[in-house]
């Protein structure tokens, strides 16, 4: 990497808190910010969910302005800026008209004028939307980027995912033998990528890739191929070694091809000794904002030298056995590996590393 | 960066390179007429929603003037765009849970936009890089960034598309394919802008 | 029996928003499932159980069973004509 990218959490909403504090004492003490919500399913069935339930209405608007409101007090560099924003739905509520015309003129009231893009991949939008703008950073044309995941609750994602039978009935059991479907969450985190050192702390950002499955738009490929791929290719960009890697923040969300498909991958990739966990068991599946939200916590593991373990997880269920963090543990973490899958057969990786 | 080829895809026809394929302005179903035009057996096309129909049918015909000595398996990246995301598929699906009553799975699979580009990975084996982004209007300096950004990372070619399908019958998907190269250069973004004027009749 | 297939291909249509099809396009003995045929998936067959259960009152509790049953528009029709 030609100078160095730095990245830093400007602010985390989710079910669990508003302040990133909040979430590492949720961490800490094993809360979930899972429940069961009445009628919250199609037909007025109970399904469980991560969700603020202090919010009653315009959830998206409303978590989007909350998380940018402390990432605006938290900003403490200048200079050229864009913001990228990851999401699968954008604001639901806005249905049947443009479910991500609202999102601007939002962003613009905190951070007027700048170039604003949005990235809709499924799952993996968080991790790309963080790769994008370390290339448009290497690419020269910005100083900072200010990258947001978000997506909120929505009848409409429980109904989907409840018609694909992908929902879990009680909670969310990444990796677990007994694991049943994902639950789904809701959350906004914003970090900073920087070419600027900021004041407080921050990590480099190594390298990312992303890549395809070519193998089916909503079923995870049974070889794990396409997450190897990128899992390779990261790697290569990275310029960093499998056995560089101390911590791996995987995306896990608890079906049973899924959890099944990343324990091959990591297995073809000699990463089976890792250890690893996926946060889904906390946060719930929150689609466009995992990938931000997961590298949140990834960073607050580095400056804590904290090891979290995989809620849910009490016994393997996949075919390769991972080494799934079971139990809080402190560790010095100087290089992690980031992956997320998702719809549409996609895959994405990046690498954090603790400034020396 | 150049221009290797281009295709547009919309309801009146199929163009590539500038000239019309294939002619679909009388047809009640131009979609339908122009992959039977096409002659490529690929059943899963019925299943797919319009923009994975209108992206397969410009990718199909774009396929001779890819780099031929390139690792397209793994150095194509696809980068997409639109204004409403999978906004289309999104409102049927909403009708089969509130008028049919019963959510349709084979329709939320297709309530994401990135869908496009999964479906021309499987058709074509193609396990590189992807991006959806989600614009205001076609915006020929941001392909261009995107595209030089994507080759400088060591990618050999960018399929990009504009791929469109508004609730109002709207619908048009602009392909280009790019490569590297010594001359051309900073021209791209005006021959995208008037490329895109002339598929329009604008 | 030649009515029930009729229908059911037009239901197939309807249910699986295949809107370009028409019930002349389907064969009665081709694999609906695979590459062959209609190259349907794991995703259709979940909408073929929401098909039988809505217009035939047929309940199948065990999607594994569906890929016999699925196999053809003539495979549908016998299992319905069977369990109605």
């Amino acid at each position: 990497m030609d100078k160095p990218i730095y990245i830093q959490t400007l602010s985390l909403v989710t079910p669990l808190g508003n302040s990133v504090d909040q979430h590492l004492d949720a961490f800490k003490n094993g809360v979930s910010g899972i429940k069961l919500v009445e009628k919250a399913g199609f037909q007025d069935t109970t399904i469980p969910l991560a969700i603020k339930s202090e919010l009653t209405s315009d959830r998206y608007n409303t978590l989007l302005r909350e998380a940018l409101k402390k990432a605006q007090a938290n900003l403490s560099t200048s200079g050229r800026t864009a913001v990228i924003v990851s999401s699968t739905k954008g604001n639901i509520d806005l249905l049947p008209g443009d479910t991500f015309a609202g999102t601007q003129p939002i962003i613009h009231e905190f951070f007027p004028k700048t170039e604003i893009f949005i990235i809709s991949n499924a799952c993996i939008s968080g991790v790309i939307a963080i790769n994008t703008a370390a290339d448009y950073l290497l690419a020269g044309n910005y100083d900072q980027v200010i990258v947001i995941g978000i997506d909120a609750v929505s009848e409409f994602v429980s109904y989907g995912f409840q018609s694909l039978f992908a929902l879990s009935n009680e909670t969310c059991k990444p990796f677990d033998k007994s694991r049943n479907g994902t639950v789904l969450g809701e959350g906004c985190g914003i970090v900073l990528v920087s070419t600027q050192k900021p004041d407080g702390f921050a990590v480099l950002y190594k390298g990312g890739s992303s890549s395809n499955d070519a193998n089916h738009i909503s079923g995870p490929s049974r070889t794990g191929e396409g997450l190897v791929r990128s899992i390779e290719k990261t790697f290569k960009r990275s310029q960093v070694s499998v056995r560089d890697i101390d911590f791996i923040s995987a995306h896990g969300t608890a079906t049973i091809f899924n959890d099944e498909m990343e324990s091959i991958a990591f297995g073809r990739t000699n990463l089976d000794r890792v250890p690893l966990n996926s946060m889904k068991g906390y946060f719930g599946h929150t689609l466009g904002a995992a990938g931000i939200l997961e590298t949140i916590m990834s960073i607050v593991s580095m400056e804590k030298s904290i090891l979290f373990p995989n809620l849910g997880f009490k016994e393997t269920g996949t075919s390769i056995p991972l080494n799934i963090i079971q139990r809080l543990e402190s560790k010095e973490l100087h290089t992690l590996l980031k992956t997320a899958s998702g719809f549409g057969g996609g895959n994405a990786s990046l690498i954090l590393q603790k400034q020396p | 960066m150049k221009i290797l080829a281009h295709s547009y895809v919309c309801p009146k026809g199929t163009f590539l390179n500038g000239k019309l394929v294939y002619d679909t302005a009388e047809e009640e179903n131009p979609l339908k007429s122009a992959y039977q035009q096409l002659g490529v057996e690929y059943p899963k096309f019925y299943k797919m929603d319009v923009l994975s129909k209108m992206a397969f049918i410009g990718t199909e015909i774009l396929l001779p003037f890819f780099p031929k000595d390139a690792d397209l398996e793994n150095d194509l990246q696809l980068i997409f765009a639109n204004s409403s995301a999978s906004l289309n598929t999104d409102n049927l699906f909403v009708e089969s849970y509130e008028q049919l009553k019963t959510p349709s799975p084979s329709l939320f699979v297709y309530t994401l936009p990135n869908i496009v580009t999964g479906e021309l990975c499987i058709r074509h084996k193609w396990y590189g890089e992807n991006c959806f982004f989600v614009e205001e209007t076609f915006n020929p300096l941001h392909f261009s960034e995107w595209s030089q950004i994507a080759l400088n990372k060591g990618n050999n070619s960018c399929l990009c598309a504009w791929v469109e399908a508004k609730t109002n019958g709207e619908q048009e998907c602009f392909l280009f394919l790019l490569t590297n190269s010594e001359d051309g250069g900073n021209s791209i973004e005006r021959e995208l802008s008037t490329l895109i004027k002339q598929y329009r009749n604008e | 029996m030649s009515d029930l297939k009729e229908n059911l291909k037009a239901q197939i249509i309807e249910q699986l928003n295949l809107e370009d099809l028409t019930p002349a396009d389907i064969q009665d003995d081709a694999p609906l499932f695979g590459d062959q045929g209609l190259g349907l998936d794991s995703i259709d067959a979940l909408e073929f159980i929401v098909l039988l259960d809505s217009n035939y009152g047929i309940k199948i509790a065990d999607p594994s069973e569906g890929k016999e049953i699925f196999h053809s528009v003539n495979t549908l029709a016998d299992y319905i004509s069977k369990h109605q």
